[in-house]
C-alpha cells in the first residue's frame, strides 16, 4: 500500500513538472492526452468492469462538451460558473444524458446493447449539424475562458495545470467507485449478471447507474476538452472518437486500473508524434491495435504485469536478457513494417506516378527514404527489411528458448530442493 | 396447525403445443425439506424456474407466506425470502471466492445502488460473509479465483450464496449432480445442517439422498404430481414403483 502511494506520488510530482522541464509544445500536446486518458478510464468502468462493449461513447463525450460550451457563454458571456468548474457542467450533461441513454441501452446486453449505443451516438451525430441553436451546426460554437480565484487561464501552463487536477480528481474518484458495492457489483454485472438478479438485485438499476457515472466522467473529458480549446462543433460525436476510446482502452489493457489511461495517453502522444511525419499513421494505429487483440489481449499493462511476475519469480538478472532480445526483436520488426509501408506508399503514390512518367517509360527513379535514397529495382532496397525481419525474428525465438530455459530451471530447483529437504532427516 | 410456507395450487406451464407442467399442487412447511424425484423430462427443472420467477406459468397461483408471487421478478422474490441454486453451477466464475460471498451477503444489507461508502469498512458485511465461509468450511479457500475449483467446491460456494440472504425457503436443483460418493455424503450432510430451521424444497437424483434427506418426497411424472408422502409411503406406492423406481427400490 505504502508503495502504491510513492508510485502516485511520483507519477503527479512528474505530471506537475511537465511545464518547467518540456517545450509549450509538447505542454499543448499533454493536455488531449491527459483528456483521453480520462475518458478511456471513464469507458472503462462501463467496458472492462461491468463488461458492457459501447460503440457510442463519443456521445457522452460531446454532450459534456456542448454543455460546458453553453455554461461558458450563459449569462451574456460571463458563465455559469468560475472556469476552474466549468466541467461541473460537463458532467452534469454526461450524467443526464448517460442516464437516460443508458436506460434504453442496458435494456439489452451484448451486441444489441453494443448496438443500441452505437445507434444512439449515429443519431446525435447526425442530427447536430442541423441544430443550429444546440449545436452550432457544421461551424460549431466558440467561447472564451473568463479569468477566476486570481488566475487569468490565459496559458497554456494554467490551462495544463486545470486539467491535470481535474483529470487526477476524477482519475481517483473513478478508483475508489471500485472498492464500493456499486464496484463491486459492476464485476458481478461483467461475470454473471443472471446470477445477480436471483440474489435479489435490480440488474437493470444497477446496469443504468454504471453507465450514468461513465457517461459523466466522460462528460468531464469533454467539458476539458472545450475548456481547452474554446470551442466545440459537431465532430465530437464522430464516430472515429467513439471508435478511439475503444482502442485506447483495449491497446492499455482492461484489466488494471491505469491502463486504459497508460493506452489513451500513449496512442494520443502516438497520433501527434507520428502524424506529422507521415500520413500512414493510420495504418500504424490500426496495426498495432490487431497486434496487440492477437498477441496480449490484456494490452500493454497487461504485458507490464507479466514482465513484472517474471522479474519477480526468477530474479531480473535472469530475466533482462530475454526482456532485452524481446526489445530488439519488436524494434527491428517495426523498422522493418515501417520501411516496407513508407516505401510502398510512396512508390504507389501519384507524385511517384508523375515522377517516373516524367522519367521516361520503364523508368523506376529513386526514392527518398530516411535521408538514403532507395532504387525500387535494387537488390539493397528489398534486403534491408528482410534482413531486419529475419533479425527480428531469430531475437524473438530466442527469447523465447531463453524464457523456457528459465522455467525448466526453475522447476528442477525446486524438485532438487524437494529432493534434499526429503533425504536430509535420513 | 401451521400454514404453509410455499404453497402452488393447479400450475400449468405450456411451451408452444406441448405441455411441460400439467397441474401441479404443492405445499411446503416452514421447516420441512422435501424432495422432488421423477424422470428424466418430467418438468422438475421447469418447476423451479416458474417458483422462481425464471419463467411464468400459463394458469395456477404460487403462494410464498400466503402472498402471490406469480408475474413478479427473480430479484422480487428472492427479497421476499426465496433463494435457489441452480442444476449448472451458476457463480461469478472469474471473482474469488470471497468476492461470491460478498455480492451474495451485501443485497440483504441494502447495499444495492452505493457508491459512496467503501465496502471493506462495512463489519457486518465482512462477519457473515466469514460466517458463511465458515459454515461451507470454505474458509481456506476465500482468495481463490471460484471458477478455479473443484467441482464439488463450487456447488458448496452455490449453497452458501443461497443463504446469503438468509431465505425463509430454499430451492436446490440437483445440488450433487457430477459429485463423487465422498463428496455427495458430504454435501447431504452439508445441507442438512445449513437449512435446519428453513424449508428446502430439492431436486435430486440421488436416491439415497433424496431417501436421507426428506421429510417428505414427491414424485413429479409427465408434468403431474402421481404421489406425495413421507420416504417409507413412497418406497410402498405401487404407482411410484411402477412408473419411475422400477427395479431400483423393489429390489
Amino acid at each position: 500500500m505504502k508503495a502504491r502511494f510513492f508510485w502516485i506520488a511520483i507519477g503527479l510530482a512528474s505530471l506537475a513538472a511537465v511545464p518547467f522541464v518540456l517545450s509549450q509544445g509538447l505542454v499543448n500536446a499533454a493536455i488531449p492526452m491527459l483528456i483521453a486518458a480520462l475518458f478511456a478510464c471513464a469507458y472503462n468502468l462501463l467496458c472492462g468492469q461491468a463488461g458492457m462493449l459501447s460503440f457510442g461513447h463519443s456521445a457522452y463525450f460531446g454532450v459534456g462538451a456542448f454543455s460546458t460550451i453553453h455554461a461558458m457563454n450563459a449569462l451574456g458571456g460571463a458563465g455559469l460558473l468560475p472556469t476552474p468548474l466549468m466541467p461541473l457542467a460537463g458532467a452534469a450533461g454526461g450524467l443526464v444524458f448517460g442516464a437516460i441513454a443508458g436506460w434504453f441501452a442496458t435494456q439489452r446486453s451484448g451486441t444489441y446493447f453494443a448496438m443500441i449505443t452505437l445507434a444512439i451516438a449515429e443519431l446525435i451525430h447526425a442530427l447536430a449539424p442541423h441544430l443550429k441553436g444546440v449545436f452550432g451546426g457544421e461551424a460549431g460554437l466558440s467561447s472564451m475562458r473568463m479569468p477566476a480565484w486570481g488566475f487569468t487561464f490565459g496559458t497554456t501552463n494554467e490551462v495544463y495545470y486545470l486539467t491535470l487536477v481535474w483529470v487526477a480528481l476524477c482519475l481517483a474518484l473513478l478508483y475508489l467507485i471500485t472498492r464500493t458495492p456499486l464496484g463491486r457489483l459492476a464485476l458481478g454485472v461483467r461475470e454473471n449478471s443472471h446470477r445477480l438478479s436471483f440474489l435479489g438485485y435490480e440488474v437493470h438499476r444497477i446496469n443504468v447507474l454504471i453507465f450514468a457515472i461513465s457517461g459523466m466522467f466522460s462528460g468531464v473529458a469533454g467539458a476539458l476538452q472545450v475548456v481547452s480549446n474554446e470551442a466545440a462543433n459537431y465532430v465530437v460525436f464522430d464516430p472515429s472518437l467513439s471508435a478511439a476510446v475503444v482502442l485506447n482502452t483495449y491497446i492499455g489493457g482492461v484489466n488494471v486500473f491505469l491502463g486504459p489511461a497508460l493506452g489513451a495517453a500513449l496512442m494520443t502522444f502516438f497520433g501527434y508524434a507520428v502524424s506529422d511525419l507521415t500520413q500512414s499513421w493510420l495504418l500504424y494505429q490500426g496495426l498495432l491495435f490487431v497486434l496487440v487483440m492477437m498477441f496480449m489481449p490484456t494490452g500493454l499493462s497487461g504485458l507490464a504485469v507479466l514482465a513484472i511476475a517474471a522479474a519477480k519469480r526468477h530474479g531480473i538478472r535472469a530475466v533482462a536478457p530475454a526482456a532485452a532480445l524481446y526489445l530488439a526483436a519488436f524494434a527491428s520488426l517495426t523498422a522493418a513494417i515501417v520501411f516496407l509501408a513508407e516505401l510502398l506508399g510512396r512508390v504507389f503514390s501519384q507524385d511517384y506516378k508523375a515522377l517516373s512518367q516524367a522519367a521516361g517509360s520503364g523508368e523506376l527513379p529513386p526514392v527518398l527514404l530516411f535521408g538514403w535514397s532507395w532504387s525500387p529495382a535494387g537488390m539493397l532496397t528489398w534486403l534491408v527489411p528482410l534482413a531486419l525481419m529475419v533479425l527480428g525474428i531469430v531475437c524473438w525465438r530466442t527469447a523465447g528458448g531463453s524464457l523456457r530455459r528459465q522455467a525448466d530451471a526453475a522447476v528442477s530447483n525446486t524438485v532438487a530442493a524437494a529432493v534434499t529437504a526429503e533425504r536430509r532427516p535420513a | 396447525m401451521t400454514q404453509p410456507i410455499l404453497s402452488l395450487h393447479d400450475l400449468k406451464k405450456s411451451f408452444g403445443a406441448t405441455e411441460i407442467i400439467r397441474g401441479v399442487s404443492l405445499s411446503l412447511m416452514p421447516d420441512e425439506r422435501h424432495a422432488i424425484i421423477g424422470p428424466n423430462g418430467a418438468g422438475k427443472s421447469t418447476l423451479f424456474h416458474l417458483i422462481s420467477g425464471n419463467i411464468r406459468p400459463n394458469s395456477g397461483e404460487i403462494l410464498l407466506d400466503g402472498r402471490s408471487i406469480v408475474g413478479k421478478t427473480p430479484q422480487a422474490i428472492n427479497r421476499l425470502g426465496l433463494a435457489r441454486s441452480f442444476q449448472i453451477t451458476n457463480i461469478f466464475p472469474r471473482l474469488t471466492v470471497y468476492e461470491n460471498i460478498r455480492l451474495a451477503v451485501m443485497r440483504a444489507h441494502g447495499l444495492q445502488y452505493c457508491f459512496w461508502r467503501f465496502v471493506n469498512a462495512n463489519r457486518k458485511v465482512k462477519q457473515q460473509s466469514d460466517q458463511l465461509l465458515e459454515l461451507v468450511r470454505l474458509h481456506p479457500r476465500a482468495a481463490t479465483i471460484a471458477g478455479e475449483m473443484s467441482y464439488s467446491e463450487q456447488r458448496s460456494l452455490e449453497i452458501a450464496m443461497t443463504l446469503a440472504s438468509d431465505p425463509k425457503v430454499i430451492l436446490l436443483d440437483e445440488p450433487m449432480a457430477g459429485m463423487s460418493k465422498e463428496e455427495t455424503a458430504y454435501t447431504t450432510s452439508l445441507i442438512k445442517e445449513v437449512t435446519a430451521g428453513r424449508a428446502l424444497l430439492i431436486v435430486e437424483h440421488d436416491m439415497e439422498v433424496v431417501f436421507s434427506l426428506g421429510d417428505r418426497i414427491s414424485v413429479l411424472v409427465y408434468g403431474q404430481l402421481i404421489a406425495t408422502g413421507t420416504p417409507d409411503e413412497i418406497r410402498r406406492n405401487a404407482d411410484v414403483k411402477e412408473a419411475y423406481l422400477g427395479e431400483e427400490v423393489a429390489a
